[in-house]
């Protein structure tokens, strides 16, 4: 008996350690590190430098306005297209073709962009082609809402479109049974039954969308500032990581305040197969 | 001689008592059925004696050595699981030979085996079948030839026809008991289903609620059920309060009749059970009783005729005759019908008493 | 009715163009001779000359393909290990999928901060192991939440059967249980490849001066304007995309096949 819970113990010993060391010891660490001073003692000064400054709650607001619009701007072409694809006959392949883009490293897409959003790009040629003349779209705020909704795209038509698939046909049969409309049947039992999907997919958006850093540095220029390039900037940049972690502890609390308002993946099972 | 043995044997898991107290024997080369509702620990006492669980108190013996906490992979005991259990990843050969591949038989010796179990389960031609061909009683007998092939003293089947069609069930009830006969092996075959039961055994187990009710034939337990319980679980039949006068004659709904139970304290309250198909139908002026026909269900091979008495009593009659619903009619049995329960008795006792007033010894296994 | 349908279908279109636009237009210029990627010049292979040429930018892809391969295969064995402890766990269950998770929904400027803390911490050099482990780390959980479902629906008898026919804990396990879990291990192995390989943030924040994967030397490249050696790269990179997600469906498709009960 205890040989066995031995030879157990030892099996599943580096997945013990790896919660330990890389899941909870991480975290205390940047929760420790956002109340230490740049001279190594313990200190809000960092809370007060952040609470008190104009720039940073600014820029905190405006990450999560552009979180916003980036969400916002996803579900309303994500959930027309996952409904349009679960009516296709051959869905999987369709979804299949949806999600291949998330196979190509995202620093890839978002490098094309700097082709088409560039001044004698095509998108500028369209423009000046319907006589609305040349704008400059790169480095804008434009740019990085319109890039990073078409790299979020697939995340969210994912869970909405596993939702919609998920609803039993006899569930709408019924309804249109019971005398409903089919655009009444959309709103009284397919859109709930999705809701947890549709919850799944803003929290897959929407947390990435206040973090990213990347495509503001390549797209938006330094013009847009989120929490993720503020983060970026204070630990590789200033090294000011005391700060740098205090934005990160922020940016957790607004991860965990957007889970608890969208509870998306205990809601999936309502709309599930099994039923 | 017994082959296995449970001797106050107890298992409980968490803070539920699932086996109180059971003991039992189980002898060389007999089909034994262990009967319950779920959740009464039938498959507790399975999963004991395959090994996957070890009891908290008592003793389970095999071949007369205690064998409480040899794991499963020691014992000469094999499962036909309810799910059958089949492994997804192995053709019909493959998981046939599981067992003799891990014993490292000679590879001639695992195919012959392993075909000589096919052909016992009618699946000769089936061993390079991959498992999804195969329908589910096809997969059932995969899973006896699976258990058999490692030749074990005992094989245990945990509800194993539980999952398949009404006609198939049957006909494999048959080929279970003529397989059980070929091989003389011990089957101890675990059912919440007491046709099933009825019809495959020699001995059946009654289990509820962690206890052994009775045990005995088929034939027994059906005539002489011990008590409320197995009388209501086992077949159907009008079970009612009585009083006992005397021996040879009780009192039922203020009415007396006779019986053919002695040495029971007169005036001691017992039941009666009383078989729906133990009651004809008759004319009021013969009947014993008289009662007014409320319902009538054709089933096949009888009637479920629902009638109720002049005192206002509920009767359920088998009957291969039609009645008309809303009739007055008379119910009419004999003496023998009548099996009179006493309160709390045991098995030993019962034995005890049908033995003293019985010149035919009633020998009891 | 119909005029909606085909309004959706236009929808589609557009939709399914707009996602494809990007990948093809750098696939375009990539066969341009110029160095924009404006104004298609003429057809040339010459940036893919000049990529097969560039010493530093194969051994960054060897670099990021060791990377990927050690770290989706040590997740994987770990991961395992990790989703049948967790399946065993009857009272912490909930408890240990929180902690598993963690890593699955933070950001990634989190983990890649929180980890370079944590290896300054520990001192350790930052480089290729810094990044392997944190590959290892980011992996772990996704292979865990592939493998957990088909451990929970794989039926408890079939571990018992293996017992009950006399196999020992080790036959049971690497005979009956992995063959049966193989499907979720295969999608965990897969899905830690492509979060691997698919990685930036983290690698950014772990990596030190001498070590470098294709995102990040992309991205360094990025800074300095267009380059069409890279719209080649992705062009090399779009079609292995292809092939894996070709092997993956296949493997997918077989593992769904032999799930069958």
């Amino acid at each position: 008996m205890t040989k066995h819970n031995f030879g157990r113990l030892f099996f599943t010993l580096p997945y013990y350690l790896w919660l330990l060391l890389f899941v909870i010891a991480p975290l205390v660490l940047i929760f420790y590190q956002s109340f230490l001073g740049l001279d190594g003692h313990l200190t809000v000064q960092n809370y007060l430098t952040y609470a008190r400054s104009a720039t940073y709650l600014k820029m905190t607001l405006n990450s999560v306005w552009y979180a916003f619009l980036i969400t916002a701007i996803t579900l309303m072409i994500a959930y027309p297209l996952a409904y349009l694809i679960a009516q296709l006959k051959r869905r999987d392949f369709w979804l299949a073709l949806m999600i291949l883009p998330t196979w190509i490293n995202l620093l890839l897409k978002t490098y094309a962009f700097i082709g088409i959003l560039s001044q004698s790009g095509p998108l500028n040629a369209l423009t000046k082609a319907l006589g609305l003349g040349s704008h400059q779209l790169l480095f804008t705020d434009a740019a990085f809402v319109i890039v990073a909704a078409y790299i979020e795209l697939p995340f969210m038509v994912l869970p909405i479109y596993n939702a919609i698939v998920g609803i039993r046909p006899s569930l709408i049969n019924a309804s249109l049974d019971l005398g409903a409309s089919r655009v009444q049947t959309f709103w009284r039992v397919i859109f709930p039954l999705t809701k947890g999907g549709v919850e799944a997919g803003i929290q897959a958006v929407f947390i990435p969308a206040l973090s990213l850093f990347m495509i503001t540095r390549l797209i938006g220029g330094n013009r847009v500032i989120t929490l993720g390039t503020a983060i970026e900037e204070h630990f590789l940049t200033t090294q000011n990581w005391g700060l740098g972690s205090t934005i990160g502890v922020v940016l957790v609390v607004a991860m965990l305040i957007v889970m608890l308002l969208t509870d998306g993946a205990n809601a999936v099972k309502k709309g599930g197969k099994r039923g | 001689m017994a082959i296995l043995k449970f001797a106050g044997v107890k298992k409980g898991f968490g803070d539920t008592e699932i086996l109180k107290d059971i003991s039992f024997e189980i002898e060389e080369g007999k089909f034994y059925t262990i009967l319950g509702p779920s959740g009464s620990g039938k498959t507790t006492i399975l999963r004991l004696i395959a090994g996957f669980d070890q009891p908290d108190g008592g003793a389970i013996y095999f071949d007369g050595k205690q064998i409480n906490d040899l794991p499963a992979n020691k014992r000469q005991v094999n499962t036909v699981f309810q799910d059958y259990a089949l492994f997804p990843n192995l053709n019909v050969f493959e998981n046939v030979a599981f067992g003799l591949r891990l014993q490292r038989m000679k590879k001639r010796a695992i195919q012959l085996r392993a075909q000589e179990a096919l052909a016992l389960v009618h699946l000769g031609g089936y061993a390079h079948r991959e498992l999804d061909e195969l329908s589910g009683g096809q997969q059932q007998r995969v899973a006896i030839a699976r258990a058999i092939a490692n030749r074990p003293k005992v094989l245990l089947l945990d509800e194993a026809l539980s999952a398949l069609d009404h006609k198939l069930r049957k006909e494999m009830q048959t080929e279970l008991r003529q397989l059980q006969r070929q091989l003389g092996i011990t089957f101890i075959f675990v059912t919440h289903d007491q046709e099933e039961a009825l019809a495959m055994s020699d001995q059946i187990m009654i289990i509820n609620e962690g206890y052994i009710e009775q045990s005995g034939t088929p034939v027994d337990i059906y005539d002489e059920p011990l008590n409320h319980f197995v009388a209501d679980f086992i077949g159907e039949s009008n079970i009612i309060p009585a009083t006992m006068v005397k021996d040879f004659v009780v009192e039922i709904n203020g009415k007396q009749f006779t019986c053919v139970d002695a040495g029971i304290t007169p005036g001691e309250a017992v039941e009666v059970v009383l078989r729906p198909e133990d009651l004809d139908i008759t004319t009021v002026e013969s009947g014993k009783l008289a009662a007014t026909v409320d319902s009538q269900l054709f089933r096949g091979v009888d009637y479920q005729i629902m009638v109720h008495d002049r005192d206002g009593h509920e009767w359920k009659i088998n009957s291969i005759h039609k009645t008309t619903v809303g009739k007055e009619i008379g119910i009419t049995f004999d003496p023998e019908d009548i099996h009179v329960m006493r309160k709390g008795e045991s098995q030993a006792a019962f034995n005890a008493r049908l033995a003293s007033y019985q010149e035919v010894d009633h020998d009891q296994a | 009715m119909k005029k909606f349908f085909s309004l959706g279908r236009l929808f589609l279109a557009l939709v399914f163009f707009l996602m494809y636009l990007p990948i093809f237009y750098l696939i375009y210029y990539s066969f341009s001779s110029g160095s924009r990627m404006d104004g298609f010049k003429h057809f040339s292979l010459v940036h893919y000359q000049t990529l097969f040429a560039d010493t530093r930018m194969i051994s960054i892809v060897l670099n990021t393909l060791i990377i990927a391969l050690l770290a989706a295969l040590i997740s994987t064995i770990i991961g395992t290990s990790g989703a049948l402890a967790i399946n065993r766990a009857k009272r912490s269950r909930r408890q240990l999928l929180v902690l598993n998770n963690i890593l699955m929904v933070s950001p990634d400027v989190i983990i890649g901060a929180s980890f370079l803390i944590f290896f300054t911490f520990l001192g350790v050099q930052l480089g290729f192991w810094s990044v392997l482990l944190s590959h290892i780390a980011f992996c772990i959980p996704i292979v865990v939440l592939m493998v957990l479902p088909q451990v929970r629906t794989m039926p408890r008898s079939l571990t018992d059967a293996a017992y009950d026919l006399g196999a020992s804990r080790w036959q049971a396990f690497s005979q009956v249980t992995i063959p049966a879990i193989a499907p979720g291990i295969r999608a965990g192995f897969f899905m830690a490849l492509t979060y691997s390989l698919d990685d930036f943030a983290v690698t950014f924040f772990v990596t030190g001066n001498g070590f470098s994967t294709l995102a990040v030397e992309i991205y360094s490249r990025a800074r300095q304007g267009i380059d069409l050696e890279i719209n080649a790269l992705s062009t090399v990179m779009f079609l292995v995309s292809l092939v894996l997600v070709f092997i993956y469906s296949r493997f997918s498709v077989k593992g769904k096949g032999a799930a069958v009960k």
